[in-house]
């Protein structure tokens, strides 16, 4: 009889595994979807590769910091990152990867409005909140779409620019060349009506496409049209050949200032002296931080030059601030005992106010953030120095700079 | 100083830099009739390997373009051997291995060099033409000499050599030159060392003129193939008058009607050639 005790023991072992298959198998789920699943979308290959991995090694740094800390509510998040190729159809299926087969809770990163608009959409037409991480167009934030967040304006950048252009620099002839991207046309046409406001001049304005190799017959228009001060709408890479090209032909200017690229150590270091007496905008530097937050500031740059072994910049900050307002939302939610939907976390996005580095941050019934504001640095002896508004400068303008 | 010398300075400099990037795709693609798609990751290999050598040793210009030139050549003949196993369609198989080699490059450039934009600027000095009262930067007239030195010397390989005789008839026929007993596979081999070659120059050029980026390659094949189209397949000493025509083209573009219009009046003026001379602006007519 035996064999009869040895066959109802493989019987036995045979309904313990399929048992603990059984608990497995309901289980490893029920553990899955405690996870909070975050989905990014930035550039990382591509034109736009350089400012979308820094966006995204934000955005990752929030998430394992909040991870580090125990979860968001004790409950571990998961960020699940995508690769738009700088491109606007792959950004769209991208945003409809992460909303339907991998069902994230919301969505963060992006950068410039061709490829943050398309994923706004997604977001709107599934209701998945989305914070955006650096987009500009007006249009984007103002077609009343409760789901859609982001972190900068563009007030924020055109207001301050403008004040230092007309208050301290006092130029009265301005001339503009920006890239032919929606964000940046906008930005134009609010600084020429910002300045217009202001009793100054747009003289000269022109836009290019992004990736132009010769800037040079446009400067050679510059000296007739008695410009004093040239603003680019360009990014950090047409900036390069801009501003080699603009030293190969000195042209009198009063200033050269780029919101977009130029306050950027990388910048310094690539372009070497002749950045010298540049002006740039920013919103966060590792040296540059708002008053009251510098210890918040000084634990990121820590922290993140401990993970990455480089030094973080403002496109790096605008990806953390973004996915740090993200969770803050979850957080409350899942706090408030609520269901994590995409309408509760988009009515948490809308009631937050918190307390970052780089802004206080509260978004106004557009979604757009109501206290983003830049400053406006100069390149002097290789670093960036603050020097508008007044209330947060740490040097002053040299002239003798500008002018070279 | 007239208005229109910087204008046309400008045009000729940057024609000269775009018959440079093309060269090299257009011997091949002539020759070897292989359409090589990775044209542009190959410029950029030789640019990063021209801002390594700039940027870490010091290397003086002249030698960074000597260096690229012979380093780029060990590139372009493995590529040969690999693209002659190819089966028919040729054109077409070697269209989707390259694409494939640009996307293997493009990654490879990712994970070595980063996503940073990276710029070669060694200090060039201004160049003064008082009668003209015009000064220029020496890298824009360095383009221009280097140009034509380049297009001449290809040239006269092609028209006083044996071995130029030969290309000459595998460009304009290559089955009738493997009648007459042309080796043709050989004639591969010399045109994709010769691309090789005028790729590796086109490098520290790129690296100097634009910026590198691992996508940037992209530009740089569209402006050969671009710069093809105008000049015509094969038709060497037409790459720099279609470059030139190109620049000339944007620059005056860009001063008459502004920066916005450059692309617009260029890609007009491609559908005109491709229309009206399809075989390019060649000024003999075709035999």
């Amino acid at each position: 009889m035996k064999p009869n005790i040895s066959l109802a023991g493989v019987w036995l072992r045979k309904i313990a595994c399929l048992l603990a298959l059984f608990i497995l198998g309901t289980t490893l789920p029920l553990a899955a979807a405690e996870k909070i699943r975050l989905g990014e979308i930035d550039p990382l290959s591509g034109h736009l590769a350089k400012p979308g991995q820094e966006i995204h090694q934000g955005i990752l740094y929030a998430v394992e910091e909040a991870n580090a800390r125990g979860g968001v509510a004790g409950r571990p998040v998961e960020l699940i990152s995508r690769d738009d190729q700088s491109k606007p159809e792959v950004a769209v299926n991208q945003a409809q990867d992460l909303i339907f087969r991998q069902k994230v809770t919301g969505l963060v990163g992006g950068y410039v409005d061709s490829l943050v608009g398309p994923i706004s959409q997604q977001a709107a037409r599934n209701r998945v909140p989305y914070v955006a991480s650096a987009s500009l167009q007006q249009s984007i934030a103002g077609n009343k779409n409760p789901y859609f967040f982001r972190v900068s304006r563009l007030e924020g950048v055109v207001e301050p620019l403008c004040r230092f252009l007309t208050q301290t620099l006092k130029t009265r002839r301005v001339a503009i060349l920006h890239a032919a991207t929606p964000g940046s046309s906008e930005f134009s046409d609010s600084v020429q009506a910002h300045l217009r406001q202001a009793g100054s001049e747009v003289v000269l304005e022109d836009k290019f496409r992004p990736g132009s190799p010769d800037f040079s017959v446009f400067l050679l228009k510059l000296p007739p049209a008695r410009v004093e001060a040239l603003i680019s709408g360009g990014f950090y890479a047409d900036n390069l050949i801009l501003v080699r090209q603009l030293r190969e032909r000195p042209l009198g200017l009063k200033a050269f200032i780029a919101p977009w690229g130029v306050a950027y150590q990388s910048f310094i270091d690539e372009v070497g002296p002749a950045s010298e007496g540049l002006f740039g905008a920013c919103a966060w530097d590792p040296g540059i931080t708002r008053p009251g937050t510098e210890k918040a500031s000084q634990a990121f740059v820590a922290g993140f030059r401990k993970k990455f072994r480089k030094e973080p910049n403002t496109t790096t900050m605008h990806g953390y601030t973004s996915a740090r307002a993200l969770l803050a939302a979850i957080e409350q939610v899942l706090q408030g005992a609520g269901q994590l939907t995409g309408e509760a976390v988009s009515r948490a996005l809308a009631h937050l106010d918190l307390q970052l580095p780089m802004e206080r941050l509260a978004f106004d019934a557009h979604g757009d953030p109501r206290y983003y504001q830049q400053v406006i640095v100069q390149i002097q002896k290789q670093r960036l120095v603050v020097v508008y508004p007044p209330e947060r400068a740490r040097g002053r303008v040299d002239f003798s700079l500008a002018a070279r | 100083m007239w208005v229109g010398t910087p204008v046309i300075f400008t045009g000729l400099s940057l024609g000269s830099f775009y018959a440079l990037i093309a060269l090299g795709f257009s011997l091949i693609l002539g020759i070897a009739r292989a359409f090589n798609l990775a044209h542009g990751e190959m410029i950029l290999l030789s640019g990063y390997l021209a801002f390594v050598l700039w940027h870490y040793f010091q290397v003086p210009f002249v030698f960074i373009l000597l260096i690229c030139s012979l380093v780029l050549v060990w590139v372009t003949i493995p590529l040969n051997y690999l693209l002659r196993r190819l089966p028919e369609p040729y054109g077409l198989n070697t269209l989707i291995v390259t694409l494939g080699l640009a996307l293997l490059l493009q990654n490879l450039f990712l994970a070595w060099f980063s996503a940073d934009y990276r710029l070669m600027t060694p200090a060039w000095p201004m160049v003064n033409v008082p009668w003209l009262n015009f000064s220029f930067p020496l890298h824009q007239g360095v383009l221009i000499v280097l140009a034509l030195l380049v297009t001449g010397a290809v040239h006269l390989l092609l028209q006083g050599t044996f071995l130029g005789k030969a290309l000459r008839a595998t460009i304009q026929d290559r089955e009738a030159a493997q009648m007459a007993g042309i080796n043709v596979q050989r004639l591969s081999l010399a045109a994709f060392g010769l691309g090789g070659l005028l790729i590796g120059l086109a490098g520290p050029l790129f690296a100097q003129n634009m910026y590198l980026y691992p996508a940037a390659g992209v530009e740089a094949t569209m402006i050969a193939i671009v710069v093809t189209i105008f000049a015509g397949l094969g038709r060497i000493r037409n790459i720099l008058l279609g470059g030139w025509l190109l620049g000339l083209t944007q620059s005056a573009t860009i001063f008459a009607l502004g920066s916005r219009w450059r692309e617009l009046v260029s890609a007009v003026l491609l559908l005109l050639l491709l229309y009206f001379r399809p075989q390019g602006f060649s000024l003999k007519k075709e035999g």
